[in-house]
């Protein structure tokens, strides 16, 4: 394909239908960020079948105390690797933002050769995953995530012979896990920095920090009351960045915290909180072994005689009115009303 | 309408004293039987019920129920401004929603008058139902007391272990551990301090030592205390005055060497 065909490309995008998300990489959303998703391209259109392919895996915004932590892969035939490597990627974090982007650009005007997806995690899913009573912690988040990633182009039917994995933890346990999964996968290489080693690793991180940046830039606030009105100077969301930092002071609500646009179970977060927050007594927090008495005494048949006098009335009273729908922001975060009348 | 008139003050200030701390808001259920009051702590982990029987009063008059939701803490300030010995007239109005208080001293040349402001209590009763209890134990409520408090140093609960030759109250902690052990009938001479056991059963029980605690406020009211216990079952402390009682309910806690 010559440059003036992925000239082209970019041109039908921009006079696309879909104006508004012309600039933007197809892998972001235009909805607020409370559940993860997946976004995933079609097979490449002169993939043929069988046809062996080497895979790349990558993250971005695994540090941030902000927005989504997106894992990206990328995957191409293995004998046209070498073009990869003439498109110019290297390590996604030592370009800039523009030059990342027009590098997207490169790999979305390549459908015929490159095939990639993203997982974007919402930060509520990850501050859940790790403050869960069984906490499961940011490396398996990683692994799940990434297995997940490799199953779901591997049931595409994509013959994947190789593949390279960038990791922040130990290599070696990493690599024998992925082995293990995937025994048909001839070669299986994790290793720190892949990124800034194989070309395909580093297209993945590509796929990966734009969608990241692009999620961040155009995020959604859920919360209604403040979705409006609330500051957007939350910088870069690293917790180095005195943007951030600021910007987290300014923005807590002594009672409820922060909107999800925050990973709650991040130390800068909990430092916060336990600083400025306003402490909320769990009455069975630290009596987990104490019963109540109330369960072993039962109520009076007196009172029971009045409870369901009261239950009736209210059920009347219910009849009238229509009920209540459940707040958006109910339903967007699994909440429900357990107040049993 | 309510009119009761109790011949010394300091009977309703150590009541008082005994409950305010478990409990804030409370109805006095008012009946022809006497002033009666149950109420379980905000963790519901405890229950106070007190009885006041009508013979306690002279005069005793209450012609229709009557529940008079007081606040505690408002109700022991103003009985502070009562001489121990003064007598003490309750009267209440089902068309009021005060309680008034009258304290008269013993010469009978000074006479206070108080009302307090009743509120709307929405207090749930529990059924407490009869239980044959596998130990009860009698034993001298200063005692008690002392266990308990000595006890707290080293841990929030406390284990009980009652066997017919006496009770045994065991504290494990962090700095320590503590057992006080009371021989049954130890102290024949001494009635008020020997300690009784009626036993169907061994039993072996946990509970929260801040409770019992609290529980002890009662002391004062009599020289006695019986705590009578069976396995998943609350805990009976029982501290009788000559015309009434006060009695707690602790539910147990769950011990892991239980």
């Amino acid at each position: 394909m010559s440059f003036e065909d992925s000239d082209n490309e970019v041109d039908q995008k921009v006079g696309s239908p879909s104006d508004a998300t012309s600039t933007r990489p197809p892998s972001g959303t235009n909805a607020p960020l409370l559940k993860s998703y997946t976004y995933a391209t079609p097979l490449p259109t002169d993939l043929k079948p069988d046809q062996e392919c080497i895979l790349g895996v990558d993250e971005a915004g695994r540090g941030p105390v902000l927005g989504p932590m997106v894992y990206g892969i990328c995957y191409c035939p293995i004998d046209r690797q070498d073009e990869l490597k003439t498109m110019g990627f290297a390590d996604s974090k030592t370009l800039k933002e523009d030059e990342r982007d027009s590098l997207l650009d490169v790999i979305v005007s390549r459908p015929d050769m490159i095939g990639w997806s993203v997982r974007v995690l919402s930060p509520m899913d990850i501050s859940n995953s790790m403050l869960r009573q069984e906490k499961y912690n940011l490396n398996a988040l990683a692994h799940d995530t990434t297995i997940q990633l490799i199953r779901d182009t591997l049931d595409k039917g994509v013959n994947i012979r190789e593949v390279y994995v960038d990791t922040v933890g130990p290599p070696e346990t990493y690599q024998k896990k992925l082995e293990g999964l995937f025994p048909k996968i001839a070669k299986i290489t994790v290793a720190k920095k892949a990124d800034s080693k194989y070309p395909i690793v580093s297209a993945a991180s590509i796929c990966a920090k734009v969608t990241r940046d692009d999620v961040l830039r155009h995020w959604i606030f859920a919360e209604e009351g403040i979705k409006d009105t609330i500051s957007r100077e939350f910088g870069s969301g690293y917790p180095s960045d005195p943007k951030t930092v600021q910007w987290l002071k300014k923005n807590m609500d002594p009672v409820f915290g922060y909107p999800n646009i925050v990973r709650f179970s991040w130390g800068t977060c909990k430092t916060l909180l336990d600083a400025s927050g306003t402490a909320v007594r769990w009455p069975n927090e630290d009596e987990e072994d104490q019963r109540r008495i109330s369960t072993l005494f039962n109520r009076t048949e007196k009172d029971a005689s009045e409870l369901a006098e009261q239950k009736r009335q209210y059920s009347t009273f219910i009849a009238k009115t229509p009920p209540r729908p459940v707040p958006q922001l109910m339903q967007d975060m699994g909440l429900k009303s357990v107040i049993d009348f | 309408m309510l009119e009761a008139r109790l011949q010394t003050a300091a009977l309703l200030k150590k009541i008082l004293e005994a409950v305010k701390e478990l409990i804030t808001d409370a109805n006095f259920d008012c009946s022809d039987n006497g002033i009666a009051l149950q109420a379980m702590d905000n963790s519901h982990v405890a229950l106070v019920a007190m009885l006041l029987r009508q013979e306690g009063f002279e005069p005793y008059r209450c012609d229709r129920t009557l529940a008079l939701g007081v606040n505690l803490v408002s109700l022991s300030k103003v009985l502070r401004s009562a001489g121990n010995e003064d007598i003490v007239t309750l009267k209440a109005d089902s068309s009021n929603d005060t309680l008034s208080l009258t304290f008269e001293n013993p010469d009978n040349d000074r006479i206070s008058e108080y009302e307090l402001k009743l509120m709307d209590i929405d207090s749930e009763h529990l059924g407490i139902p009869d239980t044959t209890y596998d130990a009860v134990v009698s034993m001298s409520s200063a005692e008690f007391a002392r266990i308990c408090r000595d006890l707290q140093v080293l841990s929030d609960s406390v284990q009980i272990d009652v066997t017919k030759e006496g009770i045994k109250f065991a504290a494990k902690g962090e700095l320590g551990n503590g057992a006080v052990t009371l021989k049954q009938a130890a102290n024949v001479d001494k009635e008020d301090e020997s300690t009784v056991i009626e036993l169907n059963r061994n039993c072996s029980l946990n509970f929260s030592l801040k409770y019992l605690n609290n529980f002890t406020k009662a002391t004062p009211l009599s020289s006695r205390v019986t705590l009578s216990m069976s396995s998943e079952v609350p805990l009976l402390v029982e501290y009788k005055m000559e015309t009434g009682y006060i009695r707690y309910y602790l539910a147990p806690k769950i011990g892991d060497d239980v």
